[in-house]
């Protein structure tokens, strides 16, 4: 079960993909069908089940557009 | 089960509608890394902050919730001098490109080292003159091509690199000087440390704190963001080994000879 989320804001992220090399658990991938307003294609979580909120990914984002959450309580 | 928002934009962060550096530039984690210490020590509120000319000329002021201008070209330290000196409650920053601080400023930034000014310099070694196209700078790397080194930098008619870290490091005006990446989870949480050190060594009155940074250029380097992290593992750090240069917690300001 997941144990975090992202989310990636659309208008600051310029698509440089370094978040998907960082992200040691494989979750984000970029989506040919989310382009940012320069054209570039964006990442998605897309194996949302892998997160585990490590935050790599948000530190490392130049352009502060990953925000973390984790999952908190019992389903 | 809820959501907890764990990590996001540090406060000091100011809003902006898009970055104003290039996809994969390095001076946003640069900038975050700024954000999240001066939160941190809690002196947002006297920070004073000098950027130079070059990428970070208006990125930093813009990015950065605290007083902030910019300056005439290599000029960072003169200002941040006059800044400090009249308020010395503040905690004075500048933030430099290579050349802006190797190059045009490179007399400025020492004459700060020489007069023992007690600031903290956040250098930005990106090995060219990134705002300009990507001219030669005192850093660029042997043999690296740029647009006024199209054969590649030849040492035997444009010298060797800057190594500002330990020039710094060697004066006796400087408490704390290391060289950081952030081209890695691990090496961003050591320049975290280390910005946080050269800040603290201002605060505690010790003395001058420098940090420098290799930082990735994607559109000058002419290399995807992804391939500038090899570049930098591989070629920046070849040239420039990171580390802790020195860290003293005490200089002897004694007038006795
Ligand atoms: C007195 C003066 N000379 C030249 C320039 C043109 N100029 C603007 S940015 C720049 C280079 C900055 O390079 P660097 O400090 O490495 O910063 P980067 O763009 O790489 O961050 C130059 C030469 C200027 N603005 N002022
Ligand atoms: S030119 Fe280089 S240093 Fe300037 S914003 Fe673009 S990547 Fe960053
Ligand atoms: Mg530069």
């Amino acid at each position: 079960m997941a144990r975090g989320e992202v989310t990636i804001n659309t208008g600051l992220c310029q698509g440089c993909g370094l978040c998907i090399g960082f992200c040691s658990r494989g979750c984000l991938e970029l989506s040919p069908d989310r382009l940012s307003d320069m054209g570039s294609p964006q990442p998605i979580l897309a194996q949302p089940e892998r997160c585990n909120a490590c935050c790599v990914c948000a530190w490392l984002c130049p352009d502060f557009a990953i925000d973390v959450y984790k999952h908190t309580g019992v389903a | 089960m809820s959501l907890e928002m764990i990590y996001g934009t540090p406060s000091l962060k100011t809003q902006m509608p898009r970055s104003v550096f290039c996809p994969g530039c390095h001076y946003g984690t640069i900038a975050r890394i700024l954000a999240e210490v001066m939160q941190e020590l809690e002196f947002d509120g006297r920070a004073i902050g000098l950027a130079g000319v070059g990428c970070s000329f208006a990125g930093m002021p813009l990015n950065l919730d605290v007083d902030f201008t910019s300056c005439p070209h290599g000029r960072a330290p003169a200002m941040a001098t006059a800044m400090k000196r009249i308020h010395p409650e503040a905690v004075v920053f500048t933030v430099q490109g290579d050349g802006d601080l190797g190059a045009i400023g490179l007399g400025c930034f020492m004459n700060a080292l020489l007069r023992g000014e007690k600031l903290t310099t956040i250098f930005l070694n990106n090995a060219n003159y990134g705002t300009t196209g990507g001219q030669m700078a005192p850093t660029t790397l042997p043999g690296m091509r740029t647009t006024t080194s199209p054969t590649g930098r030849d040492p035997q008619n444009s010298g060797f690199p800057l190594h500002a870290a330990e020039l710094a490091a060697f004066m006796p005006s400087v408490a704390y000087a290391a060289r950081v990446t952030v081209h890695t989870p691990a090496n961003f949480q050591k320049a975290k440390k280390a910005v946080t050190a050269a800040f603290q060594k201002q605060i505690d009155g010790t003395g001058y704190g420098f940090v420098e940074f290799l930082s990735a250029c994607p559109p000058n380097w002419g290399l995807t963001p992804t391939k500038c992290l090899t570049f930098i593992s591989e070629r920046m750090m070849a040239e420039y080994p990171l580390g802790v240069f020195k860290d003293v917690d005490h200089l002897d300001y004694s007038k006795v000879p």
